[in-house]
């Protein structure tokens, strides 16, 4: 079963440095399964980055793109009526569990479901595991997904510190 | 205007003087949030812990317990001391602000983390007093680091940065409580 792992602009962040402890566990807990990463346009763009590598050695997320266990992904098929449609849910979703009025929402709030969806729907994926800190977008995928049609395909990772401390191979074993 | 509880009947204005120093100056601020936390620590004790000099823990401790902030837990020699909590609003052109020893944590911590000294030198006291309310939204999951970037107008990447540095505050005095 091919699993798909999505990660957000917090796991990141919550790396630190280059040298850290915890972006070296990350790496070789993913690299040791053989599996890679994949970011959504609008993270790659949150983290600094766009379509020419970004240009700082700084940067140990722009190392992992160029090592290839992190992958920038296609663009979100805003015209496939599912991912669009899930993204709008995903809109009002994230606005009620915020308490925010719905036009507060942006794209880069729902990108995550998107990308989850479209990688199940096009067959890339049969499961996706959401990595993420955005506990408002993390809920959300676990809720709606299914509801859009793709039950139990859907696995929503919070990734605190100990989450990145405990890290393992075992976490990317099903790619 | 100032409401603020004075426990130990120190004049108020007397004590807002210590509670400035509190966030201006992060090692007197660790200093008070390691008392907090303890039912009775020496000065010593702060030394080892904190890597404070030790005429400056001395003189530290005085000033806080000057203030009232401070007490002695054991009136013999070790003096053993703990803090009192703090709760100071102040109102300003109708702008509300609370200084909590959680916030005195938040300031205290610019020492030991470069992201939240980072977030000083950017955005001030008042400005890391806000990104500590989102730090509370986002710990109970109501807000992400794309609606704060948005509220705020900081890059996202900035407000995750924050975020993440507050995360710790926020959890340890949720404990505390």
């Amino acid at each position: 079963m091919t699993w798909a792992y999505v990660a957000d602009t917090g796991v990141f962040v919550r790396c630190g440095g280059p040298g850290g402890e915890k972006y070296r566990r990350l790496r070789s807990a993913v690299r040791g399964a053989g599996a890679s990463l994949l970011v959504p346009r609008r993270v790659y763009l949150e983290l600094g980055g766009s379509d020419e590598p970004y240009p700082s050695s700084e940067s140990p997320w722009q190392a992992g793109i160029d090592d290839g266990w992190i992958v920038v992904a296609d663009e979100l098929e805003y015209a496939n009526p599912l991912v669009s449609g899930i993204m709008d849910a995903a809109r009002r979703f994230i606005a009620n569990e915020t308490g925010r009025p719905e036009d507060r929402i942006e794209k880069a709030d729902t990108a995550l479901v998107g990308l989850t969806a479209q990688l199940l729907d096009d067959g890339d994926a049969e499961r996706v595991v959401l990595l993420t800190t955005d506990k408002p977008a993390g809920r959300a995928a676990e809720t709606l997904v299914p509801e859009y049609g793709f039950p139990d395909q859907i696995e929503y990772r919070y990734v605190s510190e100990a989450y990145l401390e405990r890290l393992t191979a075992a976490e990317f074993s099903a790619c | 205007m100032s409401r603020s509880e004075t426990p130990l009947g120190t004049p108020p204005i007397e004590r807002l003087r210590t509670l400035v120093a509190l966030l201006e100056n992060p090692m007197l601020a660790r200093i008070y949030v390691r008392l907090l936390r303890s039912d009775g620590a020496t000065v010593s004790d702060l030394v080892t812990e904190l890597d404070v000099p030790q005429g400056t823990a001395y003189d530290y401790v005085g000033d806080l317990e000057e203030a009232g902030l401070v007490r002695k837990t054991r009136n013999e020699r070790p003096y053993e001391f703990t803090a009192e909590p703090i709760s100071l609003t102040l109102t300003t052109d109708g702008e509300t602000r609370t200084i909590t020893a959680e916030l005195v944590d938040a300031v205290g911590r610019r020492e030991t983390d470069a992201d939240v000294d980072r977030y000083l030198e950017r955005h001030g006291v008042d400005g890391l007093a806000t990104a500590l309310e989102y730090a509370h939204e986002y710990v109970d999951g109501t807000v992400n680091h794309r609606i704060m970037a948005r509220e705020l107008d900081l890059s996202p990447l900035e407000a995750e940065v924050v975020l993440q540095a507050l995360e710790p505050v926020v959890l340890q005095h949720r404990d505390d409580e």
